[in-house]
């Protein structure tokens, strides 16, 4: 075991968690006030210059408005947030790039939660989409049971002139494709874990996508983090809520977010650590979650969830292992998630896979893919959404690769549609790599 | 297995850029570690060295007022050699991006409040905007632009005796936005020359923007516009305007958001990238573990945990009061990391003058430093033996009066990580 | 001379422009002179508390009573410059029983309505509070925009034809055979609008009565007329928070003491205050131990306050009076009632009133008295109105009002303007252009900025006391050049320049308080904005001497004049000093 993961000390009197304490301001409604958080905020405009959306879409004023100018405008008794928060697609950039530590995100999904619930009609068409886009899950555990079908009917012309006359989903994109055997179906199959560890242990949260549309991903982790010798632990799970918060359905997430902490905190004093394979998912899990709500053992979760190869990379001696590796030559356009970028993640798999004999790894770029989850599948944002996606898609062409790379479900799916380009995960190439 | 390189620098900004580019020139491995994005999304572009030493100027030779800086001044301890390895290496990361190489002299660039300002490399866009060229000039701007008003920054320019003929004009850009649009969203839109409709037809936003301008040309030579020609493909924008034109263009560097910042960010990035330097973004250093006055690692907090990045040689190159690699209460500033060393009047009332513009102590806050850069404790010895520092959190300067900002992260930036590197 | 009596009234705080308001409604030729912009002595540096009474309930109920009295007509004449908070009386557990059960009693007794509140009711009101608060008393203190309201007064007076004549400093008051017969005034530039750059003038204003409602410095122009008007200038150290950690006037409920009240104004939280007695209005030292005590001792009764960032601190000064004789050494113990001075009955000198003392909040009331006064002295009897009649902005005001549609702004863009302007919203946001915000820390576009200017010249700060424009967090940093923007073409290019430095530098006179934590990090950035990125501090227009442009790089191709290798002699190219002003 290494010494990274004992610091000499866990308390960490530097870091300028600056120090305000959103309070519930009015206690039955469960919303936060956020007002003291914009004291950060010396309007340097940096977010902006990073929203991928103000710079395609001027009816979004920029997440320095919708964030600590919003707030700072605000009486109590105000309930009037601007429309344009909906505009917000919570990629989430904003955060990674203020120098002043504004909880911008934070803001963002605190004041579209509220601008949901008090001002969007529940029997909208906006409101049911969004609230099916949120909740993929639910549609996908459908789907999942008759994947063959599904796929079938979701290709129909007729079922997208559907999905985008009635319900507002763009007829532009291919719904994913579900797997005919689900992530834990296969899980449950091979019997489980196949290593046993008292002192290496991490309970894997794959997300939905992982395990209804590409369990290719979760089994790569699954062998790769048994090579290392972990014990990998599956629990039962639900949506981690990043499509949630961003649809303003906090509700929605916080249900999510009992389970899935209820059912993994347990397993941390048992000396597992949590990994996720989507960087939504370990963003989620890691920042949203402690924001957002208030739960019994969330702080835990959070203090104990990383990215898969993020956790690696500080436990194992990953580029020791792959340095006598080879994998058949492929060179890749790597494109690192707006949730990656926000972890500090946006440069390992560059950074891991260039010095691995028979991989060629570009990254295209720090731009916004465009798809932002749910964002990019509403029939009123598509056009945006690629607008957004442009500079990418301009940048693979240019990669010597032609075959995509990125830990993001819906970023692949984007790079897929913007250059049918085969996008792959980097979990996918480890495995190949340690195989 | 912990992380480890040779040398580690805390900082993405131009400081902490150059310094791991300069490592890296000595051979060394080099990690940067960056929380947030820095000072350079909202600073012009420009990179002044100096431009009034002591309060005096402009003088139109940054060399040859270099020694009447005091001694502790960043300049004086980095010397003259540290500004121009500084300035080549700049030369070489931006390429034909930037001007000024050709001569020791500084050029006069027009600001977007109206006045001209001594720099020593400026960004090809803004080229065709120097002060000394006697060229007649049209300067434009956007009505919902509200930073920026041509008709007044023309006048002024007049009023700063500008050797050539100056006219200003405010335009309604031709394509509608709210008028709340960030300026990114016009940059976006001549960037990817977007499909408008314009006089009844269908052209590129760019065509456009040249036909909304060329009634108001009259003869003149150059026309200058806010900075927001365009990001990834600002050359192209600035090509096409200048071909339907017919004349030069060029940029006058704004306020926030700042393209020539952003552009250089992206070209400090690519050097890095193609320099092997390792970058981990997003997570503050807020600590670190020490074996007698040897730094053996930085802890890094990755939302919540504290992770160990070990190294050989550390910079420190964290920015200033804006970056927050200083940090201030009501009591006392202090270097937050390492808890180096910063002077200042125990008194916060002596903080400061009270001229908006005076000689404000707190423009000079931050770290002490000797001539190869190494952090010095109140003793004037070296607070680690392996712990340098460069650009804004150095201390001893206002770059701000003097128009030093940029040649100060240059020099001390060089220098700090050619030393590093060559400790290895 | 005309048949209608010619007053003068001296001083263009919230008194003056009340009487000025009230003696133009009852038909008198009125002119306001101010020395500074309106509000530019103690109305515009006070924490904007809008008394329920409930602060002198214990200690002066008859003020307490006025005060409740007075709290119900602003909230019907003024109520686009008004915002109801409510207000606590706090008490912590080391603050008397008995006190509170005074207030409690005062409050009933002078009319002022008043609810005891256990500590999980007043921290469920207000969330910040500290957790060990015993209970409260609720009252309805409210907050109200002394500078809105002042504005408003004035702009009521010239519609009932005052002339309003700000920046006119008196520099001598006329007598003529043992008589006041006006005064004499110094345009700053005019008269009319403040106009930079436009030359100074003085004026010989003739009237038929002065009043002199120049509060703490009263016994300047007293001086000037020759009699003592003895007033006792106290001065009060106001901090600003920037956001406002609570939402209802926040008070220590103990007898009296220093730093007590937490005011919600506009955005932000006014922390006040203390009470010190100084020789000078115009010149006491504004120390760091005020600020300091406002923030530590207000932070026991809201411990957020403590890391909170403040934004600037400000000091006024009471115009405190006290009869002669009264001899109270403590200031705190001057009574905050009001006195007439009829300087002819005082004084053997006909045709002059001085008032001095009072309070904010009843200073209608005091108009009212010193309007009867006057018109007393020429034998008129119209009634006074002005409890009646609402505030220009104050007129069927609801800001119930679908904005974002009317007027293209974004809900508290929309939401903050529609507050300020009252039911002028129409007419000034509805442009017919393009309404960019300008001041984003405190919403305000360009329409507003440009109704402002209309109003007031090219002063800037009349045009921020006006809409709160270079109010907010960044102190001015990012709206500054950008208010001088809009001061073009109206006014040409020296002139907009001229009236940005002095905006500026007002921003930097109150920010200089607060130079710690963020607003340092906020001044280093403003300072590096227009210093390195504007070079406005080295602005060659502003020098002395030329540049040599033919020194410096022309370009590729287009060598600076000393040759390739740049090196001339630095003295060549010096275009003079860097801070031209000294």
């Amino acid at each position: 075991m290494s010494d990274a993961e004992h610091p000499a000390d866990e308390s960490n009197p530097n870091v300028a968690q600056d120090d305000f304490e959103p309070v519930q301001v009015f206690p039955e409604a469960d919303e936060m006030d956020l007002r003291p958080g914009a004291d950060n905020c010396y309007k340097c405009t940096t977010c902006d210059s990073a929203c991928p959306v103000a710079e395609v879409d001027d009816e979004f004023p920029g997440p320095k408005f919708q964030g600590p100018e919003q707030w700072r405008l605000k009486r109590k008794s105000d309930e009037d947030i601007d429309a344009s928060v909906m505009d917000c697609s919570n990629c989430m950039r904003c955060d990674d790039v203020c120098p002043s530590s504004v909880p911008l995100s934070q803001m963002h999904n605190t004041a579209r939660g509220e601008f949901v619930d008090e001002r969007m009609e529940k029997l909208s068409r906006e409101y049911v989409r969004n609230r099916i886009l949120a909740n993929y899950r639910t549609m996908a555990e459908l789907g999942s049971k008759v994947p063959r079908l599904t796929n079938f009917v979701m290709g129909l012309g007729v079922t997208k002139l559907f999905n985008e006359k009635v319900l507002g989903v763009t007829s532009e994109r291919e719904f994913p494709e579900f797997a005919t055997q689900t992530f834990r179906e296969w899980w449950d199959e091979r019997g489980g874990p196949q290593v046993r560890s008292e002192d290496k242990r991490v309970a894997y949260f794959h997300g939905c996508y992982s395990n209804y549309n590409t369990p290719e991903v979760g089994k790569a982790l699954v062998r790769v983090f048994e090579e290392f010798g972990y014990e990998v632990v599956v629990p039962v799970q639900r949506c981690s809520g990043t499509p949630m918060f961003a649809n303003g359905m906090l509700n929605d997430a916080k249900r999510a977010a009992g389970i899935n902490v209820e059912n993994f905190s347990g397993l941390i004093a048992d000396g597992y650590d949590i990994v996720a394979s989507c960087t939504s998912c370990s963003m989620s899990l890691k920042q949203e979650y402690p924001e957002l709500f208030d739960l019994d053992g969330i702080e835990d979760v959070s203090a104990h969830t990383y990215e898969a190869m993020e956790y690696l990379r500080i436990h194992e001696d990953l580029e020791g292992a792959l340095a006598d590796s080879s994998v058949p030559e492929q060179s890749y356009a790597y494109h690192a998630p707006c949730h990656a970028r926000n972890q500090g993640l946006d440069r390992q798999a560059v950074e891991l896979f260039r010095e691995l004999d028979g991989v060629e790894i570009e990254d295209v770029g720090p731009s916004c893919s465009g798809i932002s989850g749910t964002y990019g599948w509403k029939e009123e944002k598509y056009e945006k959404s690629m607008k957004i996606g442009e500079e990418m898609f301009e940048h693979m062409h240019h990669a010597a690769g032609e075959v995509g790379m990125t830990e993001c479900p819906t970023c692949s799916m984007q790079m897929e549609h913007g250059t049918g380009y085969e996008i792959r995960h980097p979990l996918q190439v480890l495995e190949e790599a340690m195989a | 297995m912990p992380i480890r390189d040779d040398v580690l620098v805390v900082g993405g900004g131009l400081a902490g850029s150059i310094a791991a580019l300069s490592a890296a020139e000595a051979g060394a491995s080099v990690r940067l570690v960056s929380y947030k994005k820095s000072t350079l999304r909202f600073a012009s572009g420009l990179i002044d060295v100096l431009g009034y030493p002591n309060g005096d100027g402009p003088v139109s030779n940054p060399y040859d007022a270099l020694s009447s800086l005091p001694d502790d001044h960043p300049y004086s301890l980095a010397g003259e050699q540290a500004i121009r390895d500084g300035l080549d290496l700049f030369d070489e990361v931006t390429a034909d991006s930037y001007r000024g190489s050709h001569t020791d002299a500084n050029a006069l660039v027009p600001t977007y409040g109206g006045t001209v300002k001594p720099t020593a490399r400026y960004p090809e866009a803004s080229a065709a905007g120097l002060a000394s060229d006697a060229r007649s000039m049209l300067v434009v701007g956007f009505r919902s632009l509200t930073d920026f008003d041509a008709r007044l920054v023309s006048e002024h320019l007049e009023a700063a005796g500008v050797p050539f003929e100056v006219r200003g004009a405010e335009l309604s850009f031709p394509e509608e936005f709210r008028a709340d649009a960030k300026v990114t969203r016009f940059a976006n839109a001549l960037d990817r020359d977007e499909e408008i409709r314009f006089a009844g037809r269908s052209v590129g936003a760019r065509e456009a923007l040249a036909e909304t301008v060329k009634p108001r040309l009259k003869g003149v030579e150059r026309v200058g516009f806010p900075s927001l020609l365009g990001d990834e493909h600002a050359d192209e924008v600035r090509a096409d305007l200048e071909s339907h034109l017919g004349v030069d263009v060029f940029e006058i560097p704004m306020g926030p958001p700042s393209f020539p910042g952003l552009r250089l960010e992206d070209a400090l990035f690519a050097a890095l990238d193609d320099a092997g330097v390792r970058m981990s973004t997003g997570n503050p250093v807020v600590d670190y573990e020490a074996d007698g006055d040897e730094l053996q690692a930085v802890h890094v907090d990755q939302k919540r945990r504290k992770v160990p990045y070990h190294a050989d040689e550390f910079v420190l190159a964290a920015g200033g009061l804006v970056g927050k690699g200083i940090d201030s209460n009501r009591s006392r500033v202090r270097e937050p990391i390492f808890e180096s060393y910063v002077p200042h009047p125990s008194d916060r009332y002596d903080w400061f003058d009270t001229d908006a513009f005076g000689d404000h102590p707190f423009a000079r806050f931050g770290v002490v430093v000797d001539d190869e850069m190494r952090v010095l404790d109140r003793n004037d010895a070296p607070q680690f033996a392996n712990l340098r520092a460069a650009g804004a959190v150095v201390g001893g300067a206002d770059g701000a009066a003097e128009k030093s900002s940029s040649g100060i992260s240059l020099a001390t930036g060089v220098v700090a990580g050619r030393e590093a590197g060559a400790s290895i | 001379m005309t048949d209608t009596p010619h007053v003068v009234v001296v001083g263009g705080g919230s008194t003056g422009c009340g009487i000025a308001r009230d003696l133009a409604m009852r038909g008198l030729d009125v002119t306001l002179v101010e020395r500074g912009n309106l509000t530019h002595g103690t109305t515009g540096r006070m924490h904007g508390l809008l008394h329920s009474g409930g602060r002198y309930a214990v200690s002066d109920q008859a003020s307490a009573r006025e005060c409740i009295e007075e709290n119900r007509v602003l909230r019907d004449i003024a109520a686009h410059c008004v915002e109801m908070t409510g207000g606590l009386f706090v008490q912590k557990p080391d603050d008397p029983d008995d006190y509170f059960d005074e207030k409690l009693e005062g409050c009933r007794e002078c009319g002022i309505p008043a609810e005891v509140l256990t500590a999980e009711e007043a921290r469920e009101i207000e969330p910040y509070l500290a957790k060990d608060i015993k209970r409260a008393i609720k009252v309805p203190d409210g907050a109200i925009d002394p500078f809105r309201l002042c504005v408003a007064n004035a702009a009521s007076a010239q519609e009932y034809g005052a002339r309003i004549e700000p920046h006119a400093e008196v520099v001598d008051v006329l007598l003529e055979d043992g008589e006041v017969v006006g005064i004499e005034v110094e345009h700053a530039s005019g008269p009319g609008k403040r106009v930079h750059r436009t030359p100074g003038s003085t004026e010989k204003i003739r009237a038929d009565y002065v009043v002199n409602a120049t509060g703490a410095w009263a016994g300047q122009i007293g001086e000037m007329a020759g009699v003592e008007v003895a007033v006792r200038p106290s001065k009060g150290v106001m901090t600003i928070m920037n956001t406002r950690q609570v939402d209802t006037v926040v008070n220590r409920c103990r007898p009296k003491g220093d730093a007590d009240i937490v005011v919600p104004h506009e955005t932000t939280c006014i922390l006040g205050t203390t009470d010190e007695e100084v020789e000078d209005p115009d010149d006491y030292p504004e120390e760091q131990w005020e600020v300091d005590l406002m923030i530590d001792t207000l932070s026991e009764l809201v411990p957020i306050l403590k890391e909170a960032r403040t934004i600037r601190s400000f000091w006024g000064v009471r115009p405190l009076y006290e009869p002669p004789g009264t001899g109270t050494t403590d200031p705190t113990d001057i009574t905050r009632d009001f006195f007439l001075l009829d300087h002819e009955e005082r004084d053997d000198l006909p045709g002059m009133t001085s008032i001095v003392g009072g309070k904010f909040t009843t200073y209608r009331m005091m108009a009212e008295k010193i309007s009867d006064h006057v018109c007393e002295q020429f034998g008129i009897d119209t009634a006074c109105r002005t409890a009646d009649e609402p505030l220009p902005g104050s007129e069927d005001f609801s800001v119930l009002r679908d904005y974002m549609d009317e007027f293209g702004l974004r809900s508290p863009i929309g939401r903050r303007s529609v507050q300020r302007l009252g039911s002028r919203a129409d007419e000034v946001l509805k442009t017919g252009e393009p309404n960019p915000v300008v001041c984003e820390c405190e919403a305000v576009t360009r329409a507003e900025i440009r109704d402002a200017i209309e109003q007031s010249g090219s002063d800037l700060n009349a045009v921020r006391i006006r809409t709160r424009a270079s109010m907010g967090n960044c102190q001015g940093g990012f709206c500054c050049h950008r208010m001088a923007n809009e001061l073009y073409p109206q006014y040409d290019e020296p002139t907009a320049r001229e009236a940005l430095d002095e905006l500026f530098q007002e921003r930097w006179k109150g920010e200089v308080h607060a130079l710690w934590g963020e607003q340092l990090s906020q001044a280093m950035l403003n300072y590096a904005l227009h210093a390195t990125t504007m070079n406005r501090d080295g602005d060659p227009a502003a020098m002395d001497g030329a540049v040599d442009f033919a020194a410096f790089d022309g370009g590729v191709g287009v060598d600076a004049s000393d040759g390739e290798t740049g090196r001339s002699d630095a003295t060549a190219a010096d275009g003079g000093t860097r801070r031209g002003e000294r």
